[in-house]
């Protein structure tokens, strides 16, 4: 048995089968579909739950952030890359200005999470890199602008991120906002939008 | 004398004709490299540059032409700026003696053999210089392995051609190639089949080609005897390196596919194949022989340099001894 082993041993090192074996696949590769994506030409498909640049959420009606001021998404930032500027007045918490530092995120959605009015996502937009610091540092104006721009692309007539959600805590123990979080119509926000506009210009 | 001066003037026409038909081969090849390699690791390779990147070893050509051309102030200067053109100008003279077709060639000599491996030889000097004078490491060892095994090569290369020289009882290529349709199958493949595999892998290790590209390993050597060299004397380096192995796949062609010539037995079974010229089989065979390279390329990783040297003295001479042994005995029974 092993005199026939090293019989066949001997025959395929002569025959160079092992080369001839690998001459094979490699023609059969080159004729293979390749499976090169040519990025700027072709885009990838966007999975659910992708984490790219930040928005704010608009509420469809008084098109103003739903930020409460409540400070928990910069307490649980990893990074500290979110700077809200607040001041009570009247006995109400008014949101001067929401400054999330992209260049410093390290885009793990806690505070998407963490967010008890669902106020901040993290949009499925990832074409933003810029040669200047300073693009890439958002306020509140370019975040609500973020938002339009990602909703102009979005396909589906209602947006709900379920990702807003925290995973391993026990729903009745999330904040009541976000135990009722209900989808944001965007098709009929827009033309909304838009008809307001028409009247405003006639 | 009018008749040197027209042989003067045919041969100066064929040989730019032949210049410029092998410059556009070399920088296609460079794409069909690239182009093959990369479907073979399922990429697509160049894509940009004209319809699926057709226009890319162009945009390389001029890239490389209007960059600085940079010379490292502690090499040897004069050897440093000769040594690309010995290696092209050795590349291209081999070609001199190549028949395309039953009546296409430049000087029809009667060592064509010979004459290919003593000026293949001499691109060996290009390497060494290159390696030598520019005064580097990486450099300098690319150099002296490169001159090692191109020398333990070329042993090898020389006596596989010797089966078919006796075969052919002729150094003259034409000869040669006149000669395998005397012959059933019509070339020196079969009877020669020892012969051919020592001269394939010779040719591999003679070109500096994947997997004996040891001079230029990467992963060691950055890039072997041309790492200071850059911009268009890199490029000459290139040029040499795809001539040679235009070289030896005509070579391969001529001796042992039957050249410009298709099998008898082909002919019989389909007449018409006899229409087409004689130049297009040539050209697919070389075709062939460069997709070989590819081929392999894409397919065996590099040989250490010891086993490198062990195939060549203790396989590939033994084989090409024996062949001619065996080429001597039925030669002289029949």
């Amino acid at each position: 048995m092993t005199d026939l082993m090293r019989l066949k041993e001997i025959i395929n090192k002569i025959f160079l089968v092992e080369i001839f074996k690998g001459l094979s696949l490699t023609l059969k590769m080159l004729f293979s579909k390749s499976v090169t994506i040519q990025y700027p030409f072709e885009k990838r498909k966007v999975y659910e739950g992708f984490r790219g640049r930040h928005a704010l959420v608009k509420d469809p009606f008084t098109e103003a952030d739903k930020c409460i001021g409540c400070m928990r998404c910069t307490t649980v930032c990893p990074s500290r890359c979110i700077y809200i500027k607040r001041e009570k007045r009247e006995n109400k918490m008014i949101v001067i200005d929401y400054i999330i530092d992209a260049s410093r995120c390290i885009y793990c959605a806690y505070c998407v999470e963490a967010c008890p009015v669902c106020a901040l996502v993290l949009t499925e937009e990832y074409e933003y890199s810029s040669y200047k610091r300073e693009e890439l540092i958002f306020n509140k104006e370019k975040l609500l602008k973020n938002w339009d721009e990602f909703i102009k692309k979005w396909k589906q007539d209602y947006y709900f991120n379920k990702f807003w959600q925290p995973p391993g805590i026990d729903p009745s123990r999330w904040p009541k906002t976000k135990r009722e979080q209900k989808p944001i119509s965007i098709r009929e926000f827009i033309e909304n939008r838009k008809e307001n506009k028409d009247e405003s210009d006639n | 004398m009018m008749e040197t001066l027209s042989i003067i003037f045919i041969t100066t026409v064929k040989t730019l004709i032949y210049f410029g038909i092998l410059m556009l081969h070399v920088a296609y090849a460079t794409y069909a490299e690239r182009k093959i390699i990369a479907h073979i690791q399922l990429r697509l390779g160049p894509m940009v540059v004209g319809y699926h990147g057709i226009l890319q070893p162009i945009a390389d050509v001029v890239k490389l032409i209007f960059k600085e051309d940079i010379v490292p102030s502690n090499v040897d200067r004069r050897i440093f700026i000769i040594a690309p053109l010995i290696s092209l100008t050795a590349a291209l003279s081999t070609f001199a003696v190549i028949p395309v077709s039953d009546s296409w060639v430049i000087s029809d000599i009667h060592v064509g053999i010979l004459y290919v491996l003593g000026i293949a030889g001499i691109g060996i000097y290009g390497i060494i210089f290159a390696g030598w004078s520019s005064n580097s490491k990486y450099a300098f060892l690319g150099g002296l392995r490169s001159a090692a095994q191109m020398i333990s090569y070329e042993v090898a290369l020389a006596m596989s051609l010797v089966g078919v020289i006796l075969m052919a009882e002729s150094f003259n290529l034409t000869e040669i190639v006149k000669k395998q349709a005397e012959y059933p199958l019509g070339m020196f493949l079969f009877p020669q089949i020892i012969g051919y595999f020592v001269f394939i892998v010779a040719m591999l290790a003679e070109t500096n080609r994947l997997p004996f590209d040891l001079p230029e390993a990467e992963t060691e050597l950055v890039a072997g005897y041309f790492v200071e060299y850059s911009g268009i004397r890199f490029a000459l380096f290139y040029l040499a390196e795809y001539l040679a192995m235009f070289c030896m796949s005509s070579l391969a062609t001529i001796c042992f596919w039957g050249g410009w010539t298709i099998p008898p037995f082909l002919i019989k079974a389909l007449p018409i194949l006899e229409a087409i010229p004689g130049i297009v089989w040539f050209l697919l065979k070389v075709y062939f022989h460069m997709f070989l390279f590819f081929w392999l390329r894409g397919t065996l990783p590099r040989y250490r340099y010891d086993q490198l040297m062990a195939i060549g003295w203790k396989v590939l001479i033994p084989l090409a001894l024996l062949n001619i042994i065996v080429t001597s005995i039925f030669k002289y029974y029949s």
